[in-house]
């Protein structure tokens, strides 16, 4: 069973690199396009060291997605974060005896939406199962779940992550995504150790879930996390799940093995309990750096089941019911076959259309993907595939990008520049999120359009956006006024200036009348250093010239 | 009078010797219980016991079979009895959390399973699994909107312990003791 | 006035030859005097009378809710009741209150019902007997009734029989004369059984017709409300009641109709009585192969087709019936662990110590034999060899029935049980599991396949205890199978326990009460 799984696998990974070969996507301009391949961009000293055996990583992931919708899958509850301990539960939640379980509809949607967008197989008939295990904050002894048959399998996630020396290659990537299944989130516990008591609160149990199961096909933290942040972008697209994964709502559990391309996979070992994207790739690397490492000891790696300590880095071993586990499934005999219909003509009569699912209409109701939105910005701003990687993959960047655009007449080109070298950076620095950038749209946009009718050199430009950055409540034109830094416009200053530059550079002075053009610059740079950045270079270049002649 | 034998499964103390006449309704009269056992292992199979009955006024009616028309699945040809480790006895109630308390608990173990084991005298080769007689119909499905929650005082005040609005459970991921120690705690949990 | 049907008394009640409070004290005062038959778990003498007040004030008003108002019933202890302790006759829930009511409680309270309590039954529902309970035994009224006494000489101290099970106690209210109709739960023969042995009728509806929500599972693929009254009409009112969709339970179905009342004369000429060979098992008493071949008689006589017909895998069906019970209840025990609610057990050293002495503590050994069974069964290894297995089976069970029914069949005939009750002595002497196979013979097919079917009582047997006969019809065929039941109901001539004189109250003269109450916990 385990063999054939691996197989077939193998066999569905090695399809996606056919199918990405021949079919790359012709319509982008891509510097580099590079197909999906055990190959990685992973940190050098990582690869460095696993050369000599050639022992790679091979990722995994089984993905939680909470299901954004008003109740839970099976009760009429409330889903909501932070309300009081258990104010949201119901007697069925609470697994009171004699309640029974009552599928949410928009729960149904949510996964079938998302199954769409990752290119899933939908199942007209799934079925939900138990699986058994007792924990405080699972109050029935089991989950209820789809075991046998999810409702959805076999789809793809192609995502792409920044690779190369500079980090600004593109790289495209494809993942496998083997099942999405609808099962139900468990309660939170408290550990209290000073009392030694377990504080149970209930209002996540019962929430519902999305398990969706990616195949081994990454080789690295890096690839995981841009695979993650792509489903991530997708399902907050659709709306299907919130996706913030430090409140949880995303959760990911990486399975993470080493081997030799070529050979069979090597054993599995399990990452839980990564609660960031940046922990995601930490971990990942981490564990296969740990394994191989293992290995290169003359070790064998465990199948067990790891978390992650975002203190120390590392993944620890965690206490388990070692080959005692066995969740002895069982089909939930409370709900009858889940059916989904295809489109309104294969509806059984009478009935009520408003109490099924029909995938054709959710088809039709699917919103812009983010991989639409990339393409559909490289062409409306002629900007680089690179860069719309970016202004889509940072929350709210592409907002920000397009309403710096709407309030000046650069072109987008420039305008991009800008956002991702002066605003990203910035942004990275201080680990903030575009929506607490202290720079409004309409303040970059200011900035720009000063630079862009010549009130301002690009050097003093990027001073004057460093003092707004500093200094939130200024305008560019306060600062520019304030710190006297508009262009000089008086010939005859910047003349004297250049001539006292010239009499102070004799030697210079030669060399460019005796043709060595470059130190032409030199000279330039030195007017402006004594300019504070305020003089036109090009005015400045004239001058010199005119002088040296 | 037609006599013919059965395999009584019961039959009550102290009637043996008593002769008694019950009519109903029909005129079917049915006298004169000649011999019972006290039978106090009321196996299936076993047991003969030889029962007269009167008819008197009606013949047995055709379609009904006289005698019993199958017998319990004879032991030999049951696979071999399971025989339950003492490392599975551990695991299941490890998994279960209850305990098997005595031998006879295993014991009734056993017996289950081989009760059990005569489905494999079954032919279900080309034969689907069968979830609920409800396996074709559609799962109904509900709006999403709110109708419950919001009850956490009812729910809480059935619970015997709580801090706050919290229910509160021992300590957590502390696997089982060993299973001698465990006979000791649930010896002293007795009521 | 106690052994009237609800057809009788719901006139009575608008006649005004009785007032529903008069009527509710009468019962109160009937459950009192059979206490020693331990019928009920809590007997709701306050809400009684409040709800019979509340009827009789409607009455006068001339605006009664339905055929029910008024009406004493009784509960079996499995299914939820707002405010009112719901044990399942286990300490597991000896002080549980659920919050809210089961659907099928609230449609009889909805019609203006009377609860006069909550009664008795093996723990859990699993038995047959209603010997199983942490309240002790429920007796067998008929123990009491003149024809037993007189017929074995029995001495009802020591040799009183038992009710059959698991739904005892509703089968003994019903019986006693203390409700005109008791709800009970039927898994697997839990209503028909103790129906047969205690003569009354006992339905068990199509699955799905009535909703589960509130009744506590025991296997929630066969469980089925079971609707025990003192005549097939009756059965037939509670079941246009009860029946119909639930959005609350997702295994609900439309009803097919809304029922009528039956035709008080049913011609039987035209249907066809299968007579499934199979049904005559070894263990089958001479008594009750009597009835059985009396009433295939009787059909015949009055022109209906009866022939004989094979369900070539009932042998089977028991087995497969105890290992998808079994796992079942390993799953839907599982959320009794004493945390949320429940009995709770002392040991606090950790989560799953805690778990396992609280349900130790809680469940009697049956219950736990059965989850670690059901476990068992269930384990990675073992799953495909039992479980599917019997999954399997059941098709071929089910299959079995649907092509009868495809032949032609309207009806099939059979017994209920295989003898009439045993004593209590005897009976406690096998264990739970051999007797559940024993008295669920002719019953659980039924269950797997979904079926609807009514057990009608037939006649007494040589030593004056009920033995009853067994109808089954084809899937949502329930109001056809009672036409069918009524007519045999009509002519099997089957007497009312009260033809004897009223033996309760004969008994107090022994002074046996108080030793009997002992039993219960």
């Amino acid at each position: 069973m385990a063999a054939s799984t691996v197989a077939a696998s193998e066999l569905l990974h090695n399809m996606n690199k056919q199918i990405s070969i021949l079919f790359p996507k012709a319509s982008c301009v891509i510097r580099q396009i590079s197909t999906s391949s055990s190959r990685c961009d992973c940190p050098p000293q990582m690869r460095a060291k696993s050369t000599p055996q050639q022992l790679v990583g091979v990722v995994g992931l089984e993905i939680h997605a909470q299901i954004n919708s008003n109740t839970k899958l099976f009760s009429g509850s409330p889903v909501g974060f932070s309300a009081p301990p258990n104010s949201l539960v119901s007697p069925f939640d609470a697994s009171l005896p004699g309640t029974l379980p009552v599928l949410n509809t928009r729960c149904v949607e949510a996964a079938v939406m998302t199954a769409l967008a990752l290119n899933c197989t939908i199942n007209r008939k799934s079925l939900f199962d138990r699986k058994h295990y007792f924990y405080a904050d699972l109050p029935t002894g089991y989950q209820i779940t789809q075991q046998r048959r999810p409702i959805a399998v076999d789809g793809i996630l192609h995502y792409s992550l920044l690779g190369g020396k500079k980090s600004n290659q593109m790289i495209r990537k494809s993942v496998t995504i083997k099942q999405i299944q609808l099962e139900q989130d468990s309660g939170k516990s408290l550990h209290d150790n000073l009392r030694s008591q377990t504080l149970i609160d209930l209002n996540r149990a019962g929430v519902g879930l999305m398990e969706l199961v990616m195949e081994p096909d990454m080789s690295c933290g890096e690839e995981a996390a841009a695979a993650v942040r792509e489903l991530q972008l997708i399902l907050q697209a659709l709306g299907t799940c919130q996706g913030n994964m430090s409140e949880g709502q995303l959760r990911v559990d990486a399975n993470v093995s080493v081997h030799k391309p070529g050979e069979p996979l090597g054993i599995r070992a399990e990452v839980k309990n990564i609660n960031s994207a940046r922990f995601l790739c930490r971990a990942i690397d981490y564990e296969i750096q740990r394994q191989i490492e293992v290995l290169q000891r003359g070790g064998t790696v465990q199948n067990e089941t790891r978390t992650y300590d975002s203190k120390s880095g590392e993944t620890i071993p965690m206490r388990e019911k070692e080959g005692l586990q066995d969740y002895r499934f069982m089909p939930e005999p409370n709900l009858p076959p889940l059916i989904v219909y295809e489109d309104n003509a294969s509806l059984p009569t009478g009935i009520d259309a408003c109490q099924v699912v029909v995938v054709q209409k959710i088809r039709e109701g699917l919103p812009e993907l983010p991989s639409v939105k990339r393409d559909r910005l490289v062409q409306t701003y002629g900007i680089l595939p690179e860069h719309s990687l970016t202004l889509v993959n940072e929350d709210g960047l592409m907002e920000y990008f397009e309403a710096v655009l709407k309030a000046t007449k650069r072109e987008p080109r420039k305008v991009i520049g800008w956002v991702k070298n002066e605003l990203v950076a910035h942004l990275k620095q201080q680990d903030m999120s575009v929506s607490q950038s202290p720079i409004s749209p309409s303040a970059l946009a200011e900035l720009l359009e000063l630079q862009e009718t010549g009130h301002i050199s690009s050097s003093v430009a990027k001073q004057v956006f460093q003092e707004m950055w500093r200094s939130p409540d200024k305008t560019a034109s306060q600062i520019i006024q304030e710190q006297d830094l508009g262009l000089l416009s008086d010939t005859a200053q910047l003349h004297s200036i250049c001539q006292t530059v010239l009499d102070s550079h004799p030697d210079e002075v030669h060399a460019i009348r005796n043709g060595n053009k470059k130190v032409l610059n030199k000279l330039i740079g030195l007017v402006q250093k004594e300019t504070k950045g305020r003089a036109d270079p090009v005015v400045v270049r004239t001058i010199i010239q005119e002088k040296t002649s | 009078m037609l006599v013919f034998s059965l395999a009584a499964k019961r039959a009550c103390r102290g009637v043996s010797l008593k002769s008694f006449h019950l009519l109903t309704n029909d005129g079917y009269s049915i006298t004169n219980v000649e011999h019972i056992h006290r039978n106090t292992n009321r196996c299936l199979q076993s047991h003969i016991t030889n029962v007269t009955r009167l008819s008197s006024s009606r013949p047995h009616n055709s379609k009904v079979p006289e005698v019993a028309t199958w017998e319990p699945v004879p032991d030999h040809q049951l696979p071999p009895p399971a025989h339950i480790p003492a490392d599975l006895v551990d695991k299941l109630e490890r998994l279960a959390l209850v305990d098997f308390r005595t031998k006879e608990g295993l014991a009734c173990l056993e017996k289950a399973i081989r009760f059990a084991d005569q489905l494999h005298v079954v032919d279900t080769s080309g034969v689907e699994p069968m979830d609920s007689v409800l396996e074709e119909r559609a799962l109904n499905l509900r709006d999403d909107a709110v109708t419950d929650g919001d009850c956490a005082e009812e729910l809480l005040h059935l619970s015997k312990k709580t801090v706050e609005e919290y229910f509160v459970a021992p300590p957590g991921n502390i696997p089982l003791p060993t299973r001698e120690e465990r006979a000791t705690i649930l010896k002293h949990s007795e009521l | 006035m106690l052994s009237l049907t609800i057809k009788e008394m719901s006139l009575a009640l608008r006649e005004g030859k009785i007032s529903p409070t008069e009527l509710c004290r009468k019962c109160l005062n009937r459950i009192k005097k059979t206490q020693h038959l331990n019928a009920y778990i809590t007997v709701t003498e306050e809400l009684a009378l409040k709800q019979a007040q509340e009827a009789e004030t409607r009455l006068l008003q001339g605006a009664p809710k339905g055929p029910l108002d008024g009406i004493p019933i009784a509960v079996k202890d499995n299914f939820c009741t707002e405010n009112i302790k719901t044990t399942c006759a286990s300490r597991m829930l000896k002080d549980y209150t659920p919050p809210y009511n089961a659907t099928v409680v609230q449609k009889l309270f909805d019609q203006g019902a009377v609860l006069m309590g909550k009664v008795n039954m093996d723990e859990f529902a699993m038995g047959s007997g209603s010997t199983d309970g942490a309240f002790g035994p429920v007796r067998n009224p008929w123990s009491y009734a003149a024809p037993y006494r007189e017929q074995t000489g029995a001495a009802p101290d020591s040799d009183w029989v038992i009710t059959g099970g698991s739904s005892g106690g509703s089968a003994a209210a019903v019986a006693s004369l203390t409700s005109y109709l008791a709800l009970g739960s039927d898994t697997g023969g839990s209503s028909r059984n103790p129906g047969a042995l205690c003569g009354v009728v006992a339905l068990k509806p199509t699955y799905g017709l009535l909703s589960r929500h509130g009744l506590i599972p025991l296997v929630n693929s066969m469980d089925v409300p079971g609707i025990m009254t003192r005549s097939v009409s009756d059965a037939a009112i509670v079941l246009g009641i009860l029946q119909g969709l639930d959005i609350r339970d997702s295994t609900t179905i439309p009803a097919p109709s809304s029922l009528t009342e039956l035709p008080e004369y049913f011609d039987v000429k035209n249907i066809c009585v299968g007579i499934p060979k199979e049904y005559h098992a070894p263990g089958l008493s001479e008594e009750n192969l009597a009835q059985w071949s009396r009433v295939a008689d009787m059909f015949e006589r009055a022109g209906a087709q009866v022939k004989q017909v094979s369900l070539p895998h009932t042998q089977y069906s028991i087995v497969c019936y105890h290992v998808l019970c079994h796992a079942e209840v390993a799953s839907n025990m599982a959320r009794f662990d004493g945390l949320e609610y429940g009995h709770r057990s002392e040991v606090d050293i950790s989560t799953e110590a805690m778990y396992a002495s609280s349900r130790h503590e809680g469940f009697n050994d049956v219950v736990r034999g059965r989850i670690l069974s059901g476990n068992y069964f269930l384990l990675k290894q073992n799953y495909e060899h039992y479980f599917v297995k019997a999954q399997k089976v059941r098709r071929l069970i089910a299959d079995d029935f649907k092509r009868v029914f495809s032949s032609g069949v309207d009806v099939l005939l059979t017994p209920t049980t295989l003898t009439d009750a045993a004593c209590y002595s005897d009976f406690t002497q096998e264990d739970n599991r051999t007797r559940s196979t024993q008295e669920d013979v002719f019953t659980q097919p039924v269950n797997m396949a979904g079926l609807p079917a009514v057990s009608v009582p037939t006649a007494l047997s040589r030593r004056g205890l009920p033995i009853g006969l067994q109808l089954i019809g084809p899937t949502l065929q329930d109001q056809k199978l009672l036409s069918v039941a009524k007519w045999m109901e009509q002519r099997v001539g089957f007497p009312s326990i009260s033809d004897y004189g009223d033996s309760s109250e004969s008994r107090n003269d022994t002074g046996m009460t108080k030793r009997e109450q002992t039993s219960a916990v």
